[in-house]
């Protein structure tokens, strides 16, 4: 029997599958399509201080083996997700990882105060790399503002801290180095990549926002390219993220080293995947000869 | 909920580049009521990526009375409905479902009406058969709740009119408008629709301007009006956020996903702007 288990600095989780922020829901939707047990854990959609509406429709547009997004965070606000959200995600048979952002530091903390007052978040991600909300200028793409961040929310709440960063640089490693040395836990990599699509004949973007951001099996080689990187150069674990499908996607992620994954657009076209790939772990893992998916992190990165 | 990878049983066209695909799908179809939608996507690719929504054309049944499989009408359009036509009885297509709420049922109604535009004819067959009783759907059985249907059936060309004789045989009053005049009434199904005898209610759907227009008509009418929204969707499960919609709510407004919330409204909720 293979060993799924996976060790995310102080977040364990049964087995490595995640599904991503903003592509699940609150969970509830998928409830009668999903085995949430099967999974690893839930990553709710982003929670922010106060309600967003969110941006002007259309919000997001298919592009080649990918999709361009520009959903603006559209949620009812940290005391709504408390209130509503939690008592039923907290009662899942799987881990849920909260997951919030913040406009300014200030809100960061805030907001992880009050959630480490509450019960049933086995770890916060925080979200410092939305690239619609913030008028393109994303706490992770600056190394001393991402650490500023993760230390005051350190303080304040006692949730293993992962936080989510953005491709959108010129050098990934350098940023979470610097949320490695801050005290992360962990790191996911990548948020999506700011793209751009034009309707030429009406002579408009396609997208209400304009730009969006970009998912899907179009980015994977390029999410895989920056978690080797990083993971050659930094100790703390990494989720991978990024146009992952399927369980050879899981298999070359893990292998750049990354010690768990996201699944994110997956989940719109083929609802049940997550569950269906934690299935086929195993079967991976033999291939390899290999007993434990923690044997097999990292293997092309070391 | 379900997904299923249903195997095409056949597919034919029905008028100008408008086809009707029929799938094997048993636990979806036991289950769909009209006015709901299914997700397909072509398996295998990655070009489309995405599903895209259908509303439930009707039920297959077998001998026995139980829904084995659905029925889809759709309309050449993009790069998915494009390359639809071209799949063959024996392939398997990804589908899950159903999706949405149905459409809402006034048991005091004793005459509605159905207006459509372009492709919107397509969730008011099964409806139709529901309302008059002539066929159940979801497990429920049945029951006819109503004297009569009118329906006024827009397109822009008289060869996109699809499934005339299928609306024909339930037994419900079917009028025609073009844009251009090449057959039934010349102009807007709004138009056609203020010089029929007032029905009780109205469901409506169609391209967005003529949805406008019907719930502004039905304000001013003063006769209640559902619509189903049409809208590109990446998801339709509720986990994207796509698909949204403004709704009035206490400060103003607010956005409602048309999957989950919908894709049914009721004309008086909607933001018209």
């Amino acid at each position: 029997m293979a060993d799924l288990t996976v060790h995310l600095g102080r977040l364990h989780l049964d087995n490595p599958i995640l599904v991503a922020s903003g592509t699940y829901g609150y969970a509830k939707e998928m409830e009668t399509i999903a085995d949430f047990s099967k999974l690893g854990g839930i990553v709710p959609k982003t929670v922010t201080q106060n309600p967003r509406a969110g941006n002007p429709p259309p919000r997001t547009c298919e592009t080649s083996a990918g999709m361009l997004n520009a959903i603006g965070l559209d949620n009812d606000g940290l005391e709504y997700f408390l209130a509503n959200h939690l008592p039923y995600l907290r009662n899942l048979p799987t881990k849920i990882i909260g997951n919030i952002a913040g406009k300014t530091e200030k809100e960061f903390l805030e907001m992880a105060q009050r959630i480490s007052k509450e019960t049933g978040l086995a770890a916060l991600e925080l979200n410092l790399s939305c690239p619609n909300v913030s008028g393109g200028v994303d706490f992770a793409i600056d190394p001393e503002k991402t650490a500023r961040v993760i230390k005051g929310v350190k303080e304040f709440c006692n949730l293993p801290i992962i936080a989510k960063l953005t491709p959108n640089v010129t050098d990934v490693a350098i940023i979470a180095q610097a949320a490695a040395e801050a005290g992360a836990d962990a790191v996911s990599l990548v948020n999506t990549f700011m793209g751009l699509a034009i309707d030429w004949k009406k002579k408009r973007f396609v997208l209400g926002n304009g730009t969006g951001g970009l998912s899907g099996p179009a980015i994977k080689p390029i999410a895989l390219r920056i978690v080797w990187q990083v993971a050659k150069k930094v100790k703390i674990p990494i989720i991978g993220i990024g146009g992952i499908a399927s369980v050879d996607d899981v298999m070359e992620f893990i292998l750049a080293g990354a010690s768990a994954v996201q699944l994110g657009t997956v989940n719109f076209y083929d609802p049940t995947a997550a569950q269906r790939i934690v299935s086929e772990i195993p079967a991976a893992l033999k291939l390899l000869n290999l007993d434990s998916v923690s044997s097999a992190v990292g293997l092309l990165a070391r | 909920m379900f997904q299923e990878n249903a195997e095409v049983v056949d597919q034919c066209t029905i008028a100008s580049k408008t086809h009707l695909i029929r799938l094997n799908c048993p636990k979806i179809a036991s289950l769909i009521r009209p006015g709901q939608f299914v997700m397909i996507k072509l398996p295998g690719g990655n070009d489309p990526l995405l599903g895209r929504p259908f509303a439930l054309y009707d039920t297959i049944l077998d001998d026995q009375g139980e829904s084995i499989g659905i029925e889809i009408v759709y309309l050449e359009l993009g790069k998915m409905t494009s390359l639809l036509p071209a799949v063959v009885p024996g392939q398997s297509i990804e589908i899950w479902g159903p999706l949405g709420k149905p459409f809402p049922i006034f048991s005091e109604k004793k005459h509605v009406a159905f207006i459509a535009g372009g492709i919107g004819q397509t969730p008011f067959l099964a409806f139709g058969k529901q309302l008059l009783g002539i066929k159940a759907y979801g497990g429920d059985s049945l029951k006819k709740t109503l004297e009569k249907i009118t329906m006024i059936y827009g397109v822009r060309s008289g060869s996109f009119l699809a499934g005339v004789d299928h609306f024909e045989s339930i037994g419900l009053e079917l009028f025609c408008t073009t844009d251009d005049g090449s057959r039934g009434f010349h102009g807007r199904v709004t138009e056609l629709l203020k010089t029929l005898p007032k029905a009780d209610h109205w469901y409506g759907c169609g391209p967005e301007p003529m949805l406008h227009a019907l719930c502004k008509l039905a304000l001013e009418e003063n006769i209640p009006c559902h619509v189903s929204l049409e809208s590109p969707m990446a998801c339709g499960l509720g986990i994207c956020f796509s698909c949204v919609v403004k709704v009035k709510a206490e400060q103003g407004w607010d956005y409602k996903r048309i999957c989950v919330d919908g894709p049914v409204f009721n004309a008086d909720a909607l933001v018209l702007e």
